[in-house]
């Protein structure tokens, strides 16, 4: 379960100031699949950075399962993002040099997971995004495709109860991108919750539900 | 740290080596340049020892003179000699010496094998050979005390002599004449450097038994007297209590600064040491600085990767890396690459000072290339090096792996 109780997210810079997210509170129950969206600007993704742990708020409160997100530590924050959320980045964010197996473990090697239970939840996930033969393939030996799937294996790699994509079929051709969000609706349908940032509404139409922001507030 | 980190790191290490090896060829040229900076440095200061060494360790040569002041109504400008019966006077008198040894030399014809050769002759005793490194080469002696008891006519000669008189072949047993007396060869001297001498250098000298060398020189008086203390620091009080004791026994001032004269190589010696100490140092702050720029280089480097790796960085963090997982990892590299470098410059660093030893020494002409060709290698410049550049390189790796720890994830990630 997620909860935000007017969340506020200032940026400063020098004497300049820019309010991000102005007072946004919203609950996003566990299971659910929700779209964001919104205009360049409107502050989705420093939503979205904010609930992946990945910001804090300047002010508000954020609960994750009922615990208090603020206050926790840098480290403690990195071990919420290993454990309870999965990224899947528009651009795939996936190691340049490492094979697409090393991906997929390097959640698991930050969780200290030992190698068995590493082995086999690497193939579990390789094969379920159909890509086990490709597994010594660097992310530049693959397509944008592939590269989101490798990245989608990576980001349940810990087997997370939340995904958060931003923008998760951004940068990738309509097959691909129905690909994606197929196998997103299958985990969805699995039972976890899904946070998707998208300014495509065909995509968003996939989700259970749509949160649209402008100015940094929620308007529906 | 679980024990898997480090197998990931080093995996991710092998993929990067290539972009590291312009830090590990930096750190291998540091230690290369240092370690050779230093051991020329040593080299030369342990072969101005050894040349200085080459005249004698820790010896005081006395010689006479003549006197500058009046004593007990006797005139200035007296004539001071030394005479065969001073040595066991002073020997008897003065605890502190360990050796002595009287020496009396002068030109004379050495003929052998056909051949005929002018070349300062000197009578002396077994002690003299201690003291003035006469070292035999395999096969042969120096003078001993038998020698003078039983009145041998026997001669010891530099390897120069040898050469002048018997070509390459074996001297030791053959027979050299002086001044018509026939004596035998019962030694070579070992070829040395040798950067102090009196009559030119050993190598060109013939050493014969005191009392054998008297019948070839009806002088009374000695040239000088050779003498070695029981302890170096001692070689200050045993020059006042020979001009006491001579004094008394010859009739003048001990104060008269020109009645005796004194080599003293172990004050010579000092000064000498404190200049190539100086030069040691010297180069060791070059060494130091170059160090210092070195890590610089390296810390830069360092930054240079870290920046190079920001979205990577950002990405680890993202998907749950600790600070310390990135500290670790952006520290053990630079270790990893230390270590590499380093070795390697070590190796190299050792390999040309053994080479650069193999270049024999011309010790007929001894030279510049005496003092350069035999850099020293040692533990203690290796250690000190080791300490200076780990901490150096600590710092240098540190500072990087923590700014990199720091990144902001989101920033790091938008990086390109």
């Amino acid at each position: 379960m997620i909860e935000l109780e007017g969340i506020t997210k200032v940026y400063r810079a020098g004497s300049q100031s820019l309010e991000a997210l102005r007072g946004i509170s919203l609950r996003i129950g566990a299971g659910e699949f929700v779209s964001i969206m919104g205009p360049s600007g409107s502050g989705k993704s420093t939503l979205m950075n904010i609930i992946g742990c990945l910001d804090t708020p300047t002010a508000g409160a954020y609960l994750l399962d009922s615990d208090a997100v603020a206050g926790l530590t840098f480290d403690q924050l990195a071990a919420v993002r290993n454990r309870k959320i999965g990224f899947v980045f528009q651009n795939f964010n996936l190691l340049p040099y490492a094979t697409a197996w090393e991906n997929v473990e390097l959640p698991m090697l930050f969780d200290g997971k030992g190698g068995r239970r590493r082995r086999e939840r690497v193939t579990e996930l390789l094969n379920a995004v159909g890509l086990y033969d490709w597994r010594e393939h660097r992310p530049s030996e693959l397509s944008g495709g592939q590269q989101q799937r490798i990245a989608l294996a990576r980001a349940l790699a810990n087997d997370p109860p939340i995904l958060l994509a931003d923008e998760p079929t951004g940068n990738l051709d309509s097959k691909s991108g129905e690909e994606i969000m197929a196998l997103l609706t299958d985990l969805w349908k699995e039972g976890r919750t899904i946070v998707m940032v998208t300014h495509n509404d065909h995509i968003a139409a996939c989700s259970g539900r749509i949160i649209r922001l402008f100015d940094g507030q929620v308007v529906q | 740290m679980n024990a898997t980190l480090p197998r990931f790191f080093w995996s991710e290490y092998r993929k990067r080596r290539k972009k590291a090896s312009l830090i590990t060829f930096a750190l291998f040229w540091g230690t290369l340049s240092v370690l050779l900076l230093m051991a020329f440095g040593q080299g030369m200061s342990t072969q101005f020892h050894v040349a200085f060494s080459g005249l004698g360790e820790t010896l005081i040569m006395v010689y006479g003179g003549q006197t500058s002041l009046e004593f007990e109504g006797l005139p200035k400008g007296r004539p001071v000699s030394l005479y065969p019966e001073d040595v066991d006077f002073l020997k008897e008198r003065i605890p502190e010496i360990l050796r002595i040894a009287p020496e009396s030399y002068n030109y004379l014809q050495v003929s052998a094998n056909g051949k005929e050769i002018n070349r300062t002759v000197h009578g002396t005793t077994a002690e003299f050979g201690l003291m003035r490194t006469q070292v035999p080469q395999l096969g042969g002696r120096f003078l001993n005390a038998d020698d003078e008891a039983k009145g041998r006519k026997v001669a010891f000669i530099g390897w120069k002599v040898a050469a002048d008189l018997f070509g390459g072949a074996d001297a030791v047993g053959r027979e050299i004449v002086i001044n018509r007396i026939p004596f035998t060869v019962v030694g070579v001297l070992q070829k040395k450097i040798q950067d102090s001498m009196y009559n030119g250098p050993d190598a060109d000298q013939v050493y014969l038994p005191f009392h054998a060398y008297e019948q070839l020189d009806n002088r009374r008086r000695i040239n000088q007297i050779h003498i070695q203390p029981r302890d170096e620091a001692h070689s200050k009080l045993i020059e006042a209590r020979i001009r006491t004791l001579l004094g008394r026994k010859d009739r003048f001032d001990e104060a008269d600064r020109y009645a005796l004269s004194f080599w003293n190589t172990i004050e010579d010696g000092k000064q000498g040491m404190a200049i190539f100490k100086g030069i040691e140092i010297f180069l060791a702050i070059i060494g130091v600085l170059t160090l210092l720029i070195g890590a610089v280089g390296v810390t830069n480097l360092m930054y240079a990767v870290a920046k190079e790796r920001t979205k990577e960085i950002g990405v680890k963090l993202a998907i749950g890396a600790r600070r310390r997982v990135i500290v670790q990892q952006f520290f053990l590299e630079t270790m990893f690459v230390f270590a590499k470098g380093t070795f390697w410059g070590l190796v190299t660093a050792f390999n040309v000072v053994s080479l650069i030893r193999l270049v024999p020494i011309n010790y007929d002409s001894f030279g510049i290339e005496a003092y350069l060709l035999r850099p020293v290698f040692s533990l203690r410049i290796f250690v000190a090096y080791m300490i200076v550049l780990g901490v150096l390189v600590f710092l240098s790796g540190i500072f990087p792996a923590l700014r990199a720890s720091r990144s902001n994830p989101i920033e790091s990630l938008r990086y390109e």
